[in-house]
């Protein structure tokens, strides 16, 4: 690797690099595997998962931190020689026939079964688990109970409740709900889908082609329209700043942002699933994991794997630190959550409920980046634009479909 | 040494690079728009015109055209005629000219990427505090979600005006030269007959400038062609582009490279879509200025 | 009337000079001042210490990304030059059979803008293995059909004389190039080495493409991150924005003169 990058035949240029230097070789150590994240927004992240590289004896490890539109990095890298050995994702079934990922079955061992079989389940692709789950992530409605208590109002259990809260709340400088800077188009499409009993993709086959899908997105449009959303807020859904700040009484975000709210406000907060649309549908919190994966590219597959094997299955200590030390995650095995003590009260446990009551797969392997992409355009176009809810939904329901047909035939 | 061995010195690396970089991409290019190629850069079975006829029939791809006709619709004339202006205002001055004349061009120093910067998060944040939102205030005005409202789509004002603020002393500095290959015996004569300046400008200005301006309308229509800089920075965000608002070469990166699923074919085919059309533009102006 | 040309002008200097400002002000002043509630044209104090913040944090590889983008500015800048002359001169004045195929060969891609093609260019760039390497940096962006276009144009009226006593003294092509004609021809390579410097500091799109690795990003690509992001400190953004433009504001004081002659003689920039 350092022959290939370090060097260049550039005639002419060659003094010119020399005194630079190795212009774009890896910080100087051939050797290493390259390992990405997406940068997590929780301080002590990036330095705790340097450490857990470091302590890695058999191989060097570079860890690479990707602030910015971490999907398409990944996925322009991993066409390429160039890609990281090990990354975190969630696997897509194209991903896998088109041969960028190693399968990892052999890796668990004994403690396959101490994983979450729902998790396993999403990181399972034709019956060969391609990702070792890292933690657990999952979003959820926190509300600000002083704020409810004043405007006399209860934690709404349906959508319409939602919504009459949001307006009722909104008073005086303060907005009722925040659900990201698009109006809640990006986070709330899944589960305004899930409220409805429907889904993303369900045996093979559209989940969402239904008359009720049109009306639980308009519900998403009736929101936004409703004025009691919070738009252009600095920082985006994923972190709970509007919420800690008092610019919202409610807010859509992430178990990881526990720690974060309990700093700032204490226990007046509480958290909800979002809610059912009515009979028929259910209340749900998006659920999923990331998890540590090998490229089929990669020059050093068996150091890449040992690598992962290493951090991820042996290392206990590692995982309970990465899930439980910075923002809040559910680790993803058995024999840790169990004893995680942070996770047994409060929000923290409420969150575990929900998973366990009210989990969706937030990014299953079939939902592919081509139907989330049709999917969101759809529903964004509804929400922020006002267009016809059934005639989005049904162009977005041709391409699912087109998609699945390719896939499975 | 012989002519055609001296030739082939000169000439040899470049056209070997020219091979290399520019005719076989697109010849990969045209082939990979006949297959179905996800998640790889090889051809891997073959669709005949399915992509080409995915591309054109309605879908983001057309609206990705449309949204560069809308974007043209505004850049290029209003560009045209304030740097006209501009033009005209600098060369008819004595005092401070050159000032005047860098002042104007040393936006150029600048990369879109710095500019959407100051114009995302400083100029035309959602803030109260913004600058825009700042003079709204001073009318009484309530502050504006720049980049975030779609209707109206106050994000085509703050990509308009990036782009204007940016390239307007390029096409000044084009029109200045124009203006001064004009030979002044021309006015002279103007002047004789008795005509005004507007006449002037009328009948001997705009007449001379005539190849300068067609080549500056080819310049402009083509570069709001290849938009990307700023709308990716301006509008794009950690998850991805929202789905208005995307000229082509944006669709085209999160078809291909971005989130959008490595889908080759059909980035493939609709980078050759875009080649055509603009060579198309291209040999239209030339029949144009030869006429 | 000319009270009134120079009123027009002082305002629109006054606006094309406003953004250059905000970046300097928002760079050197404290995260609140530029959140604060309402905003004001000076800043209240100004925090000369932002600069040693930045240049410490290990998030931003600021000095990492300034020096990628000066190496590939300068070898792009020299390789353009150097290619493009040579194969300008070649098809200007080497009497040969296929020279005219030759031209076809080059003029055909004026036609097609660079960026329209970075996908096709992507596939034979990853194929090479170039993803993230400095090659694919600098070298697809060397071959210029424009360049190459320009330079036989100028070389086309260059004074036939000057060659001609050259060859009485015994001088090839090749000693002729290097020895009369680059030599007498010093501004036209400055004016077209100068636009070709702005041209690739500022690019954007390709880098974005090539560069995935942190080590590599030039410095547009890094300040894009983290505006797409948001992920750093707002004054940090734009104190590096002022740093990254410092060497392209001097390269245009310093080199005006050039700059202007190469954008009126080209007419194009990117």
């Amino acid at each position: 690797m350092i022959s290939r990058r370090g060097l260049l035949s550039l005639a002419g240029a060659s003094a010119l690099l020399a005194a630079c230097g190795s212009n774009t070789g890896r910080g100087g150590n051939g050797a290493a595997l390259q390992q990405w994240y997406h940068a997590y927004g929780e301080p002590g992240v990036q330095q705790a998962v340097e450490r857990y590289a470091k302590a890695f004896t058999k191989t060097p490890v570079d860890v690479q931190w990707n602030p910015g539109d971490y999907d398409s990095k990944l996925a322009t890298s991993l066409l390429s020689d160039g890609g990281p050995d090990v990354f975190e994702s969630t696997p897509q079934i194209s991903s896998v026939r088109a041969g960028q990922l190693v399968p990892l079955d052999d890796l668990f061992g004994d403690a396959r079964t101490d994983f979450s079989a729902s998790i396993l389940e999403t990181h399972t692709v034709e019956g060969k688990i391609y990702g070792i789950p890292q933690a657990v992530d999952m979003q959820m409605l926190f509300y600000r109970k002083s704020m409810l208590d004043r405007a006399g109002v209860q934690p709404p259990s349906t959508v319409d409740e939602l919504l009459d809260a949001a307006r009722r709340l909104s008073t005086g400088g303060v907005k009722g709900l925040f659900a990201g800077n698009d109006g809640g188009g990006g986070v709330l499409g899944g589960p305004a889908l899930w409220s409805a009993g429907l889904d993303y993709v369900r045996d093979r086959q559209v989940g969402f082609d239904d008359p009720l899908a049109a009306k639980a997105i308009g519900k998403l449009r009736d929101l936004y329209t409703s004025g009691s959303l919070l738009l252009g807020a600095v920082k985006d859904w994923a972190e709970p700043d509007a919420f800690t700040q008092g610019l919202v009484a409610m807010q859509w975000t992430g178990l990881w942002a526990v720690p974060a709210v309990r700093k700032a406000l204490g226990d007046d907060f509480g958290v909800l699933p979002f809610p059912s649309l009515g009979a028929g549908g259910r209340a749900s919190v998006p659920v999923g994991a990331f998890g540590a994966m090998v490229n089929a590219k990669s020059k050093r597959i068996d150091e890449a794997k040992e690598f992962v094997r290493w951090l991820w299955v042996e290392r206990t200590d590692y995982q309970e630190d990465f899930n439980l030390s910075y923002g809040f995650h559910i680790p993803p095995r058995k024999s840790i959550s169990d004893k995680a003590s942070k996770l047994t009260s409060g929000a923290a446990a409420d969150a575990v409920k929900f998973v366990r009551d009210n989990a969706k797969a937030s990014n299953p392997p079939d939902w592919t980046s081509v139907m989330r992409t049709a999917f969101n355009d759809a529903v964004s176009r509804v929400v922020r634009d006002g267009a016809p809810a059934d005639a989005e939904l049904r162009s977005a329901a041709g391409v699912v479909r087109d998609e699945l047909k390719r896939l499975y035939g | 040494m012989s002519h055609a061995r001296a030739f082939w010195l000169f000439v040899g690396p470049f056209a070997a690079g020219l091979l290399v970089f520019v005719y076989v991409p697109i010849g990969w290019s045209v082939l990979l728009s006949f297959f179905d190629a996800r998640n790889t850069v090889t051809p891997v079975e073959f669709v005949g015109l399915r992509n080409y006829a995915d591309m054109l029939t309605d879908g983001p791809f057309l609206r990705s055209l449309g949204t560069f006709s809308v974007f043209a619709a505004f850049i290029v004339p209003l560009t045209f005629v304030l740097a006209l202006v501009l033009a005209l205002l600098v060369s008819q001055i004595s005092f401070m000219q050159a000032f005047f004349r860098s002042v104007f061009f040393l936006p150029t120093a600048c990369s879109y990427v710095v500019a959407s910067l100051v114009w995302k998060l400083s100029v035309f944040n959602g803030l109260r505090s913004g600058l825009a939102n700042t003079v709204l205030s001073w009318f009484g005005a309530d502050p504006v979600a720049w980049t975030v409202s779609t209707s109206p789509p106050w994000y085509w004002l703050v990509l308009v005006t990036l782009r204007l603020w940016l390239q307007l002393g390029f096409y000044m500095i084009l029109f200045i030269a124009g203006l001064q290959r004009i030979p002044p015996v021309l006015y002279e004569a103007a002047a004789l007959d008795g005509a005004r300046s507007w006449q002037a400008f009328r009948f001997v200005t705009l007449p001379q400038l005539r190849t300068t301006s067609v080549a500056v309308l080819l310049l402009l229509l083509i570069g709001a062609y290849q938009a990307f800089d700023e709308f990716y920075n301006v509008l794009g965000t950690d998850r991805g582009y929202p789905p208005f608002a995307r000229p082509p070469l944006i669709y085209l990166y999160y078809t291909a490279l971005g989130s959008g699923g490595q889908d080759f074919g059909h980035g493939s085919a609709g980078a050759v879509i875009l080649t055509v059309l603009i060579v198309g533009v291209t040999l239209l102006q030339g029949r144009v200025v030869r006429r | 009337m000319k009270a009134l040309r120079y009123l027009a002008l002082s305002i629109a200097a006054v606006l094309f000079l406003v953004p250059f400002y905000l970046v300097v002000r928002n760079g050197l002043v404290s995260e609140a001042e530029i959140s604060a509630a309402s905003w004001t044209f000076l800043p209240s104090s100004v925090r000369w210490e932002n600069f040693a913040e930045l240049f410490s944090d290990p998030a931003v590889p600021l000095v990492r990304s300034m020096v990628n983008s000066l190496v590939v500015a300068v070898l792009q800048t020299l390789g353009q030059l150097l290619l493009c002359s040579l194969a300008g001169y070649g098809l200007a004045r080497i009497p040969y059979r296929y020279s005219g195929v030759m031209f076809y060969f080059v003029v055909a891609t004026l036609m097609i803008p660079a960026a329209v093609t970075f996908v096709p260019t992507f596939v034979v760039v990853s194929t090479l293995g170039w993803v993230s390497d400095l090659r694919g940096l600098v070298i697809p962006g060397l071959f210029s059909g424009f360049t190459a276009f320009l330079f036989r144009q100028y070389f086309l009226n260059f004074p036939r004389e000057l060659e001609e006593a050259a060859r009485i003294d015994g001088l090839g092509h090749w000693g002729t190039f290097w020895r009369v004609v680059v030599p007498n021809s010093r501004g036209f390579f400055a004016a077209l080495g100068v636009i070709a410097f702005v041209t690739s500091w500022n690019q954007f799109l390709w880098p974005l493409v090539i560069a995935q690795d942190q080590e590599s990003w030039t410095v547009q690509v890094a300040l894009s991150t983290f505006l797409t992001a948001q992920s750093i400190n707002v004054h940090e953004l734009f104190l590096a924005a002022a740093v990254s433009i410092t060497p392209l504001v001097i390269v245009f004081v310093a080199m005006q003169r050039w700059l202007v002659r190469g954008v009126a003689e080209t007419g194009i920039k990117e």
